[in-house]
């Protein structure tokens, strides 16, 4: 065999085996900069399709819990949340939080100042985004 | 060629670096000062203001200092007397005299450095108390020194903004008795003397102690009413024509302000920006269930005024509470 054309064969081969070690590091690099999914908050769209609420709580203009321990109820069934607030809780101006299955969200948002001396109503949504139920959130005052 | 030029080099540049590195020592200056502002919080009417002066000099001997506040300070403002130190054994700041013949006339505050032959370096407080006319304006201070060589030394403070709050510090209240608040007079009342006085539409808020209240007998406590609220006063006898003002009351348990609470290791305060900005969106006109070192944000229902009223203590035997207030005139 000429020399020349096994020298240009070897060159070719190489380049060959370079150029698809480059594409296959290519490909891995954009794997891994694949996304999940996030929803329009930047939360993280998952799988789970569980969607029920697991803790709920008040809190007064002094950042302490208002509710009567033992006293709040949550039934996941009916999709209620009963709870007492302590006597001369002021409901006009109460701070809500809660806890929800892994990965689910509420709407709207917790964490704000609300009046409660009318039922509220918190929608949990799945962590996949897909099942939605509707809490009706009722807090009576200790008389 | 080469060979020498890559010997040479790393040679010159050694050298280089090592003469660009050295300093040049410069004779430090004989009296020399410094200043430390030792107060933390805000400087409001009531309180004062503390500097840390030091000075110190290696020729000749101390002999004495000088302060100057660019607005006149109220009474108490001056040097004190002495240094401290702290006792290794116990742990506990001790004074010891270094300066005598503090004098404050006007804004200049001066005192004389003593034992000179021994205090050749020492550290002096100075105490500024703001007065109402200074109040929302920026003070600041020139400290200076000599010594016995006619050296002098001084030192320019930054500017201090002085508070437009009030400040009224353990105002005793007692269910039944001193029991009416006003906040435009920073004064508690009792029935008699709002009666009397023509106070009935001075009056934003009621102490009030009940240990339990309502048909269920719920947990109550010390209380702070507006006299707009009628389920917390029906079995109170107000004063006679006593205006039904909606003061906004907002309860908080954990601002301990440093100055209401007048006592040393805390640090938080309520400043200006805080009675201005703090909005009251559905507050109530009550807060019950105060213990000391807890307090409540009011504005009065004219919106004059908004406070912070700090619970110093209560006493449950005798139906009693002391607070502290901040006030700010909002318009």
């Amino acid at each position: 065999m000429n020399p020349g054309y096994k020298q240009e064969m070897t060159k070719t081969m190489k380049s060959s085996i370079l150029h698809k070690f480059f594409g296959l590091l290519t490909l891995v690099a954009l794997l891994s900069c694949s996304k999940d999914p996030i929803d329009e908050n930047g939360l993280l769209i998952t799988g789970r399709s569980q969607c029920f609420m697991t803790f709920f709580d008040l809190l007064g203009s002094d950042h302490r819990t208002v509710l009567v321990s033992g006293q709040t109820v949550i039934d996941t069934t009916a999709m209620t949340v009963t709870a007492v607030a302590r006597y001369g809780t002021n409901m006009l101006r109460l701070k809500p939080y809660c806890s929800v299955v892994t990965d689910a969200i509420v709407e709207p948002t917790m964490g704000i100042w609300t009046d409660y001396s009318q039922p509220q109503k918190y929608t949990v949504v799945s962590g996949n985004r897909l099942v939605r139920k509707t809490y009706t959130v009722t807090v009576t005052v200790q008389k | 060629m080469k060979t020498i030029t890559r010997s040479v080099l790393p040679v010159f540049g050694l050298i280089f670096l090592t003469l660009s590195c050295k300093t040049k020592d410069v004779a430090p200056e004989a009296l020399r000062n410094d200043l430390l502002k030792k107060t933390t919080g805000p400087a409001v009417v009531g309180d004062r203001i503390e500097f840390a002066y030091a000075i110190g000099t290696t020729e000749g001997d101390l002999k004495n200092v000088k302060a100057e506040a660019s607005i006149v300070g109220g009474t108490g403002t001056g040097f004190t007397r002495f240094s401290w130190f702290t006792n290794r054994n116990t742990g506990v700041d001790q004074p010891v005299q270094t300066a005598a013949d503090t004098i404050t006339n006007g804004a200049t505050s001066t005192a004389n450095i003593i034992d000179v032959a021994t205090n050749k370096a020492v550290t002096l407080r100075y105490y500024y108390y703001p007065t109402e006319e200074a109040k929302g304006k920026d003070v600041t201070f020139r400290f200076s020194g000599t010594s016995s060589t006619g050296k002098e030394v001084s030192f320019q403070s930054p500017a201090y903004r002085v508070s437009r709050m009030d400040m009224k510090r353990s105002l005793a209240l007692v269910d039944g008795a001193k029991a009416y608040v006003s906040i435009a007079d920073m004064a508690v009342y009792t029935k008699a003397e709002v009666e009397q006085n023509n106070l009935a539409n001075k009056i934003d808020f009621i102490y009030i102690y009940r240990a339990t209240l309502g048909t269920g007998n719920f947990a109550f406590g010390h209380a702070l009413v507006a006299p707009s609220n009628a389920d917390y006063l029906k079995d109170v006898t107000l004063p006679t024509g006593l205006a039904k003002p909606r003061t906004l009351i907002d309860k908080r348990v954990d601002v301990k302000d440093a100055q209401l609470r007048n006592t040393t290791g805390f640090d938080v305060y309520i400043d200006d920006i805080d009675l201005q900005q703090t909005t009251f969106p559905n507050a109530a006109d009550f807060a019950y269930g105060l213990t000391a070192d807890q307090g409540a944000f009011v504005k009065t229902a004219d919106g004059a005024y908004a406070a912070y009223v700090y619970v110093n203590s209560v006493n449950n035997t005798a139906k009693s509470m002391t607070i502290s207030i901040k006030r700010l005139k909002l318009n």
